[in-house]
């Protein structure tokens, strides 16, 4: 009887630990995920393309910024029938090709 | 005749005990599990709040018209701002209490270099101890009429607003 409690115990301690390790990782890939940044900066491109300014300078804009205050490296390119967004933080590597 | 029987039973009896209130420990808590990830949750909940005030306050009115965000940073409206963030941001009717406090920059490109200007803020002086989260938005500013000095060129320009949110 006291070997098959004492063996029990240990199993529901192991869930325990099992239950903060996955609350730990799980917690974390959520907030490293740069959803914001990601929705940000997609809706700039869309902005400056409807504005029908020069798009380089602002292009160059937004990939000086983020580098500089993001640590995420951004490249946009721009031709007459398609849009590429790359994003890349070193966890997140986001690729999105928009035609249009 | 005195024995050691009634010792053994004691000892039994505690020892079950112990392990009964122990199983039962172990089964009450399981279910209110508190992890190391959900002392984020906070920080989660307030950093969401200031990217949707920011991305609301940078939706335009109408189509084609300039948001109100780029408003404010064309017009460098620092209290403009302020009041229309502190708005958004507070909510919950409490005054006085856990209200949500604010302090912001607007980086800019000049040619190669990266600069800055402090915008607004609600007033309050950082002590360095509040548990602040940082959230951002790129403002598209297409006549920089009213820059700062020294500030940014005068162009149509991204521009990244940086809000330090806290709460006290």
């Amino acid at each position: 009887m006291g070997l098959i409690i004492s063996v029990s115990i240990f199993l529901l301690a192991i869930i325990v630990n099992q239950s903060m390790l996955v609350g730990q990782t799980t917690s974390e890939s959520v907030l490293d995920f740069p959803k914001a940044e990601i929705q940000d900066i997609r809706n700039e491109v869309f902005r400056y393309r409807s504005a029908e300014v020069d798009p380089d300078p602002i292009q160059a804009d937004i990939e000086t910024l983020t580098l500089y205050r993001k640590s995420a490296l951004v490249d946009i390119s721009n031709t007459s029938e398609r849009l590429t967004i790359h994003y890349n933080n070193g966890v997140t590597y986001y690729h999105e090709v928009i035609q249009i | 005749m005195v024995n050691e029987n009634g010792v053994l039973y004691t000892i039994e009896g505690v020892a079950a005990g112990v392990l009964m209130i122990t199983t039962a420990y172990l089964v009450v808590s399981t279910t209110v599990m508190f992890t190391p990830g959900d002392s984020h949750i906070i920080d989660m909940q307030l950093e969401q709040l200031g990217n949707d005030v920011l991305a609301s306050m940078d939706t335009p009115i109408r189509y084609g018209d300039p948001s109100p965000l780029e408003l404010y940073i064309t017009d460098n409206d620092s209290s403009g701002f302020s009041n229309h963030f502190l708005l958004y941001a507070n909510t919950a009717a409490q005054p006085g209490f856990g209200r949500i406090k604010f302090n912001s920059t607007v980086y800019y490109r000049k040619d190669a270099d990266v600069g800055s200007y402090h915008f607004s803020d609600s007033g309050d002086i950082m002590t360095g101890r509040e548990h602040m989260v940082n959230v951002n938005r790129r403002v598209f500013v297409k006549d920089y009429t009213n820059p700062p000095p020294p500030g940014p060129d005068d162009r149509p320009q991204s521009v990244l607003l940086e809000v330090t949110l806290w709460r006290d």
